[in-house]
């Protein structure tokens, strides 16, 4: 018998009387309820008498438990079984039991001191002499805070960094942004996917759209569909599953890769256009001139919709210059005064012409010309059209693309009517409530014309200008560009610094740590749920246990602004917290107010009150549940898998969700009791309430493009990488899940047949991937003139070195890639891709192109999978 | 057909062999391949073992032994009449139509496959997903199952019903086969039929 993972071919039934709790996923932005169940062992439901008021065996959509959705818990010290299963009576978002391989499998992630999550952390630790030493928390936050305090004294509070996830729950997120920004005052910040603060599609934000405004209910109603820069079917199952496939819009998707959700496209009359990395905005130029010379743009809404240059201009116009938005819209280069102008800008551009946006994108010219006449109706009846992006799109070339694409979406007359909008269809849920603002003022990075612009901390670090950083959640190297350059870097100032830590009480950790940062050295700690290689298995000194999903009561929103309670179902391993109590316990040691605690629920109450006029606006659930007695979490908890949409307005005694935003169909009355109305409810987020064209000109990127543009002579690939459904992030959970881990037990690498027969490489060969051309933008935070922005000034004036960065794979030969281009997984530890990519972010807002690696491959030999049957697959994903 | 024989075995049990683990990536070895709860009410005679491998992302292998429980033996098919390409449904272990599974020749090594060339292979034929019908999905180039028309999951019938790209969160039945002489003997299922909640269990029973 061939050797192989042995799935159990029987599972156990939660009972009638199990307890159940609601909870969404803990994965990707579409948020699915989840239902989990507890019963103590040996006290299991039959096939005819169970909590899912089903009998056993079922059928076609019955509920069903399979072996991979059990798991045992403790609950109050006690063994539990724990069955994690979709909500088979949700109402909204997966509907039905549906359900992605990610949290159907979510039960696998829960803390079991026998399973493969056994490597929890379970107590805060130091390390001394080299190894990591369990201590209490009395020990580690006070040691904490006194170098802390000397960081702050001594350097300033630019020296003191905060790196943290930006998702993990309002009650944590508003925490760690009160300490960060409300009390330390610092502006060394940065979220877990870019180097500092800020917008991640500022082209889309600059034209007046919020990024996450609509409902899935848009994406069944649209009648086409442009989705660049992700396959959803891949990366937001049920979106794709539930909302899109019901629907049946034609869908037009833009990747460089064919996946699943490319092949259901095509199979149902859908376009494919498949991109060279980098070249979108191309794309969206050459698409947008198609429609404007043939006279396909929607007349009737650019003239009601679209700012026009007085109403550009009146009043405050563009504001006072000095903030990044305001910057960039009064530059001079992008920022259209009106439709006309926009369109003469266009036309004027010879980047915008066909042929040369075919010959860039490597897309034929028809496919472009049909893609402007599907959007638009060709001059023919005009569908509902809506438009879709992700990081493929805005993070290859971030400003241009997300400007280009909205223009594009808007000629379409998408942006603020049911089932025709313009939005991100997202990665991560949206958990960041800010307790407040990011000190911009402290920031020392400054654009040209003394603007201050939010910092990038890994340059900052790079400079040796950080001396002590708190690390929450994240990978921080892994995750960045340049990955392996910038653990380098850390190394050499943690663990490669002299003064380390000897001994194990707090005035010995202290000395030696303040020793390490007035020697130039910086001192890490990081919160986490396991050990995260390298930063916390190497180069932290303190570690401190987190609880996680699960384990304490938490809020947050999905893609559609829909604000759930995940419940607590069982207890937090050993000694772990929520990283809310971590901060506030760090924070009061330090002597701020205001971080006096105690509950879950004083931390998502006082939130609500940071988060009046946002997009996430739940100030109005937390009011009503004060009236009526409850507390906010309960008030929540009340409303299930089903939540509220945010922002939550409070109308006739009722609780009311919000729908979509910039709704042109939305009636608002006279807002009532602690309601808001922002006017983007139903305009659009401008100075007019109109929504803006922002041209994108090429010149801005091209001499970055062709510097990082593959030589083929070298023997030079593309490395683009993305996400694939198994697998969540950076794998923390999926390493510790079996079933996972037999069908991606090692990361891959897609290679075109034409490029492996030419190196020699089969599916199933492990092959190294090697950029010794990684090019790393350093210094230079005070800019003063103009052309400071440029690459080629960069080049030529220092501000460039070159570093190295590798990762190995097993290649898997399909033609889903085109020649010349090979695609990885984004974040596998221990390999990580992002090492491969150049850290030179986009000089208008700060953010990487992560999609824009390169190397050259080499295969080292077969793996262990090529010929062994029972894990790794290397078949096609784009089965018809 | 023969009627499918009541197991005889109710057991399930895993061993583990403790390998290295990687401490670079800070895991440890997840040679835990059955819960715990399945560990626990572990009992009755082993059958057969398989060893799994797990490597882990960064270099570290660790094995597990686990046994299969005994299934009815039940005659499916014959070797010389069965076509590359040609997929041939049957009912194992049961007569429910939740057993219904398919018989394939995929012309290229498979997982489990038996047969002069080891490519014969069989699956039930209902999505691990929601239930969706694969059966006239089956094909042996590639080699798939899929996609299920519910969802859309893709199974990789040469690696033991895989989840090529999808959501099932098991991969395909696999009935374990045998050759005798010119018979296909179905000895086994590897993998909880969906719907079901113990494969062993007679669903004619149901509500008994």
């Amino acid at each position: 018998m061939t050797e192989s993972y042995v799935p159990s071919d029987k599972v156990l039934l939660p009972p009638a009387d199990a307890n159940v709790h609601t909870t969404a996923c803990d994965y990707c932005i579409v948020g699915c309820g989840y239902k989990v169940y507890t019963w103590p062992i040996g006290r299991d439901g039959t096939p005819t008498d169970n909590a899912l008021g089903s009998d056993f065996p079922g059928g076609i959509l019955r509920p069903w438990v399979s072996p991979n959705q059990l798991n045992v818990v403790k609950v109050d010290g006690v063994d539990h079984n724990v069955a994690v299963l979709p909500d088979f009576d949700a109402k909204v978002v997966n509907t039905g039991g549906n359900h992605s391989i990610r949290g159907g499998t979510l039960a696998l992630k829960c803390h079991n001191s026998e399973g493969p999550t056994r490597d929890r952390l379970t107590s805060p630790m130091v390390r001394v002499n080299g190894k990591l030493t369990e201590v209490d928390w009395d020990t580690a936050i006070g040691a904490m805070a006194d170098v802390s305090r000397h960081v702050i004294d001594r350097f300033g509070e630019s020296a003191w960094a905060m790196k943290t996830f930006s998702y993990e729950f309002f009650e944590n997120t508003y925490a760690i942004s009160k300490l960060a920004f409300g009390a330390v005052k610092t502006p060394a910040y940065s979220p877990h996917d870019k180097p500092g603060a800020g917008a991640d599609t500022a082209g889309v934000d600059d034209a007046g759209l919020i990024t996450f405004n609509t409902s899935y209910e848009d994406w069944r109603s649209a009648e086409v569909l442009f989705l660049s820069g992700a396959d959803p079917f891949e990366t937001k199952t049920i979106l794709f599953t539930q909302w899109i496939m019901a629907g049946g819009a034609k869908l037009i998707m833009v990747l460089p890769r064919r996946s699943a959700g490319v092949a259901y496209a095509e199979a149902r009359g859908g376009l494919f256009l498949q991109v060279t990395p980098g070249t979108d905005a191309l794309l969206h130029l050459a698409i947008s001139r198609i429609i404007v010379e043939n006279g396909w743009e929607d007349t009737e809404f650019i003239e009601k919709w679209m700012a026009s240059s007085w109403e550009i201009g009146a009043g405050m116009g563009r504001g006072t210059r000095n903030t990044p938005w305001q910057w960039r819209t009064t530059w001079g280069k992008i920022g259209a005064e009106s439709f006309d102008d926009y369109k003469q800008w266009l036309l004027d551009q010879d980047e915008s012409d066909l042929s040369y946006a075919a010959k860039g994108t490597g897309v034929p010219a028809e496919k472009i010309e049909q893609a402007a006449e599907m959007i638009t109706g060709g001059g023919g009846p005009r569908p509902k059209a809506s438009f879709g992006l992700e990081k493929g799109n805005y993070w290859s070339n971030n400003y241009l693309n997300t400007a280009s694409f909205s223009a594009m979406g808007l000629l379409a007359g998408a942006g603020n009517r049911p089932g025709r909008f313009i939005s991100r269809m997202g990665g991560h849920q949206r958990g960041w409530i800010g307790a407040a603002s990011y000190p911009r003022d402290k920031s020392p990075e400054k654009l040209p014309g003394r603007r201050k612009v939010e910092m990038d901390l890994d340059r900052w670090v790079e400079a040796g200008k950080v001396r002590f950083a708190w690390v929450i959640g994240t990978t921080w190297t892994g995750a960045m560009a340049a990955s392996q350059e910038l653990a380098s870097r850390i190394r050499e100032m943690t663990v490669g610094n002299p003064n380390q830590v000897q001994a194990l009480d707090r005035q010995s950790i202290a000395d030696a740590l303040i020793r390490r940062v007035d020697s130039g050295g910086m001192v890490i700690v990081d919160s986490d749920i396991y050990p995260v290689a390298p930063v916390g298995t190497e180069f932290a000194d303190i570690v401190l246990p987190a609880a996680a999903w699960g384990e304490h009561d938490a809020a947050r929103c999905n893609g559609e602004r829909r604000l759930r309670l995940y419940s607590k179902f069982y207890d937090p391993p050993g000694e772990s917290k929520p990283d809310w109590w971590a901060v506030a316990r760090f924070a009061r040691e330090m002597g701020y107010e205001g971080f006096d605690w105690e509950t879950d629920n004083d931390v998502f109450e006082e939130a609500a009150r940071s988060s009046r006029g946002g997009v996430l606006d739940y100030n109005a659930l937390v009011w009503k549940a004060r009236r009526d007695g409850q507390a906010g979490h309960e008030a929540l908890r009340d409303l299930g898998t089903t939540g509220i949409q945010c922002p939550i307005r409070y109308e006739d005694g009722e609780l009311v969700g919000t729908k979509r935003l910039h709704d042109s169909t939305l009636e608002l009355g006279d807002p009532e009791g602690p309601t808001l109305h922002p006017k983007w409810l139903t305009n659009f987020k401008s100075h007019s309430g109109k929504a803006l064209f922002i041209k994108s000109p090429w010149a801005l990127f091209s001499d970055f493009y062709e510097r990082i543009t593959p030589d083929p002579e070298k023997g030079e690939y593309w490395v683009t990488n993305g996400r694939i459904n198994e697998v969540w992030q950076s794998a923390f959970d999926d390493v510790r899940k079996p079933y996972i881990v037999q069908r991606w037990p090692d990361t891959f690498v897609e290679i075109h047949p034409d490029d492996a027969a030419a190196n020699g490489i089969e599916s199933g060969d492990m092959v190294r991937l090697v950029n010794d051309d990684v090019l790393i933008q350093v210094g230079g935070f005070n800019r003063v003139k103009a052309e400071e922005l440029s690459f080629t000034w960069m080049l030529e004036n220092g501000r460039i070195r070159i570093g190295r960065g590798e990762a190995e794979a097993v290649a898997i030969v399909l033609d889903s890639v085109r020649p010349g281009l090979l695609f990885t997984n984004f974040l596998h530890p221990g390999s990580p891709a992002n090492s491969l990519v150049h850290r030179v972010p986009d000089p208008i807002t700060n953010r990487y192109r992560f999609k824009l690696g390169k190397a050259t491959i080499t295969r080292i030999g077969e793996s262990p999978y090529k010929h062994a049957m029972d894990k790794m697959s290397f078949m096609p994903r784009d089965i018809v | 057909m023969p009627e499918p024989k009541r197991p005889v075995d109710d057991g399930l049990r895993v061993e583990s062999d403790h390998g290295t683990s990687d401490p670079a990536c800070g895991a440890t070895d997840p040679n835990w391949l059955v819960s715990r709860r399945a560990f626990l009410i572990s009992g009755a005679a082993a059958v057969a073992y398989v060893t799994i491998p797990v490597r882990l992302p960064g270099g570290g292998i660790t094995t597990v032994r686990a046994e299969v429980a005994n299934y009815p033996r039940q005659r499916i098919g014959r070797l010389s009449t069965l076509r590359t390409g040609e997929p041939v449904a049957f009912k194992y272990p049961w007569d429910d139509i939740q057993a219904e599974n398919i018989l394939i020749k995929l012309g290229h090594e498979a997982g489990g496959g038996i047969g002069p060339d080891d490519d014969i292979v069989a699956f039930n034929s209902w999505c691990t997903h929601q239930g969706g019908p694969l059966a006239g999905t089956f094909r042996s180039d590639p080699g798939t199952a899929g996609p299920c028309p519910l969802h859309w999951t893709t199974f990789d019938l040469t690696r033991h019903g895989m989840v090529v790209s999808g959501h099932a969160t098991q991969g395909l039945p696999q009935i374990l086969l045998e050759a005798e002489g010119d018979d296909i003997i179905a000895t086994g299922v590897m993998g909880l039929i969906f719907g079901y909640q113990d494969n062993r269990v007679d669903p004619a029973g149901k509500g008994a």
